[in-house]
């Protein structure tokens, strides 16, 4: 069962390398935006030297706070593209192999509907985000040596300024954290298109977005209630993981410097929060039913 | 000898059409059947229900198995090529080996390695880089590797052009087929496969209307070339089917002694596909 899992876990990299290349696009876009960024203000000698010697004087915290920020930019972009990958992915995982007919020849093999399905579950809410989290860490540290390697050319202290204040693991924690949880939030919605490109037979992508927005604008018609539009627009955009940002708390006025917890993004994410909401773990029963559902049409519908 | 297929009173409807119509049939194990039959007769249903793809009413046993509820244990002793069920495009021949082999408790990596040395397919090809004839052979050498009892093949050749046509039933015969095994296929070439049938058997509107050995299809059924007053004579003992060859009737005699019929004419076995025709539009009218 576990190794079967594997080779059609590994199967679904061969045939969507998108899942490994698209974050490393993204990686090099990254680092070659750095580069392009330190060729650019490098013109301004000047203005370099006090940003630099600014830096270098700024409190442990000011810096840590700076560079976590710059860190979770980094990782936010990953995730985005994670996301729209696991859009993709899913939309396209059952729905390929039947357009390409080569269904029949997957199911000639030893291997049941419901591995085959869950092997493109376990693609799309684990190893998407797995391998945009191990994106991230290679990204963070490649962009911190090209930083430093510039610092150096400048005369700064690479060591003092960026690797002593860096928060790495503590953003590397929270982006697992946040790897692992945001795919179970969004579930609902995976299982929904799994399910949409195991039924379909055009067009997943319309098929899938329609009714999420269709549904929600008759039920205001018929209703004026918003039910429809908070549970798929309103629920995905506001995951209970994270702490809310209290604006006025950014500054310690005791200690006359930024608030500690600035500089760390693991003390944004509220775990207890997010295993205690009823919300999530209904989101992944809707999940587990779609992703039934989608089994039940591979294994009994006649593709002929 | 064991039967590797039993199927009785095997129906399958589909809103009113009745694809499949209460069959019942044997295939025993080390023989090579034919299951032919005109388009739309239920061959392709017919085979999709033994494979376990589609649910059907009746009792259906295939390897000791109800192909449908137990189709994982199924595919593990059957392998089958369909015209339908192609080869994914992207994939690599050698991912395609390693993804048998992870997956196939019967697969031999070696066997189809050494299986494909002899062909132009190459380990690093994709199968979209391949023509469709050594897709059929990549195919067929797979499901050569794996040590399976019943090997289904519904139009193999389909598109392929005759030395394709006639090396895959080459290999098929040399490779695969080893007494032991079994095969049950379908085509429309009827002519390339007949030599290599053990069975046959005909299907039309979903009824299995001719069910035995290749043996004994010559005790059974005689073709007589007759002209004139002698096509008159040999018309009185009931053909099954009558065309025109050349100024010339030829018939079609069941269950009719060549004793009988042998001054009236030249008398032969009729052609599979001959015997065919005869018994689907004899049938007809």
């Amino acid at each position: 069962m576990i190794s079967n899992q594997l080779s059609l876990v590994r199967r679904e990299l061969w045939e969507h390398r998108a899942i490994y290349i698209a974050p490393l696009v993204i990686a090099l876009v990254m680092s070659l935006m750095s580069l392009t960024g330190q060729v650019t203000i490098s013109a301004f000698g000047h203005e370099v030297d006090l940003a630099i010697i600014g830096a270098s004087s700024a409190g442990e915290i000011e810096r840590q706070a700076a560079i976590n920020a710059i860190l979770t930019v980094f990782t936010s972009i990953f995730a985005l593209g994670a996301w729209i990958l696991m859009i993709f992915y899913s939309l396209d995982a059952l729905y390929a192999e039947r357009r390409d007919k080569s269904i029949l020849f997957w199911r000639s093999l030893p291997v049941t509907d419901a591995e085959t399905v869950i092997s493109k579950l376990l693609t799309a809410v684990l190893v998407i985000p797995l391998t945009a989290f191990a994106f991230v860490v290679v990204t963070h540290l490649l962009n911190l040596i090209l930083w430093s390697i510039w610092l150096s050319i400048q005369g700064g202290d690479a060591g003092h300024i960026l690797w002593s204040a860096a928060p790495l693991f503590d953003n590397w924690a929270a982006t697992l954290i946040i790897a692992v949880a945001m795919p179970l939030w969004l579930s609902p919605l995976i299982g929904w298109f799994l399910f949409v490109s195991a039924f379909t037979r055009r067009s997943p992508l319309l098929i899938a977005f329609l009714p999420m927005f269709v549904v929600p604008m008759l039920e205001k018609l018929v209703s004026s209630t918003s039910l429809f539009w908070d549970a798929i627009f309103v629920r995905s955009v506001r995951p209970p993981l994270f702490k809310g940002i209290d604006v006025s708390r950014i500054f310690d006025e005791d200690n006359f410097q930024i608030a500690a917890d600035t500089a760390s993004l693991l003390a944004k994410i509220d775990l207890a929060r997010f295993l205690s909401s009823p919300s999530m773990w209904l989101g992944l029963v809707v999940c587990g039913l779609f992703t039934t559902a989608a089994i039940y049409i591979r294994r009994y519908r006649d593709e002929s | 000898m064991t039967s590797l297929v039993t199927a009785r009173g095997v129906s399958k409807r589909f809103g009113d059409v009745l694809a499949v119509d209460n069959v019942s049939f044997e295939i025993e194990q080390g023989r090579i059947m034919g299951l032919i039959g005109p388009n739309g007769a239920g061959k392709t249903t017919l085979l999709k229900a033994l494979l376990g793809l589609t649910d059907c009413d009746g009792e259906l046993s295939v390897l000791g198995l109800d192909p449908f509820r137990q189709r994982k244990e199924l595919m593990r002793n059957i392998c089958f090529i369909a015209d339908v069920a192609v080869l994914p495009r992207w994939i690599r021949v050698s991912q395609l080996l390693n993804f048998m082999a992870a997956t196939h408790p019967n697969f031999s990596m070696s066997r189809a390695q050494e299986l494909l040395s002899h062909t132009k397919v190459r380990p690093d090809a994709k199968v979209r880089q391949l023509s469709k004839g050594m897709v059929t052979q990549l195919h067929l050498s797979i499901i050569t590797a794996i040590d399976a009892r019943l090997l289904v093949l519904d139009e193999p050749t389909l598109g392929l052009d005759i030395i394709f046509r006639k090396e895959f039933y080459g290999n098929l015969l040399n490779d695969y087929f080893d007494g032991e095994r079994t095969i049950l296929i379908t085509t429309h070439q009827v002519e390339e496969i007949e030599n290599l049938l053990t069975d046959i058997m005909f299907i039309n509107e979903g009824r299995i209307i001719l069910d035995t050995t290749m043996d004994s299809l010559a005790g059974q059924y005689s073709e007589l070339m007759a002209s004139g007053d002698n096509a008159d004579k040999a018309r009185s003992f009931g053909p099954i089917f009558e065309r025109d060859v050349f100024g010339k009737k030829a018939m079609v005699f069941e269950g009719v002694s060549r004793e009988q019929l042998a001054d009236l004419g030249e008398l032969r076995t009729p052609s599979v596909a001959d015997l065919f025709v005869a018994k689907v539009k004899g049938a007809a009218a």
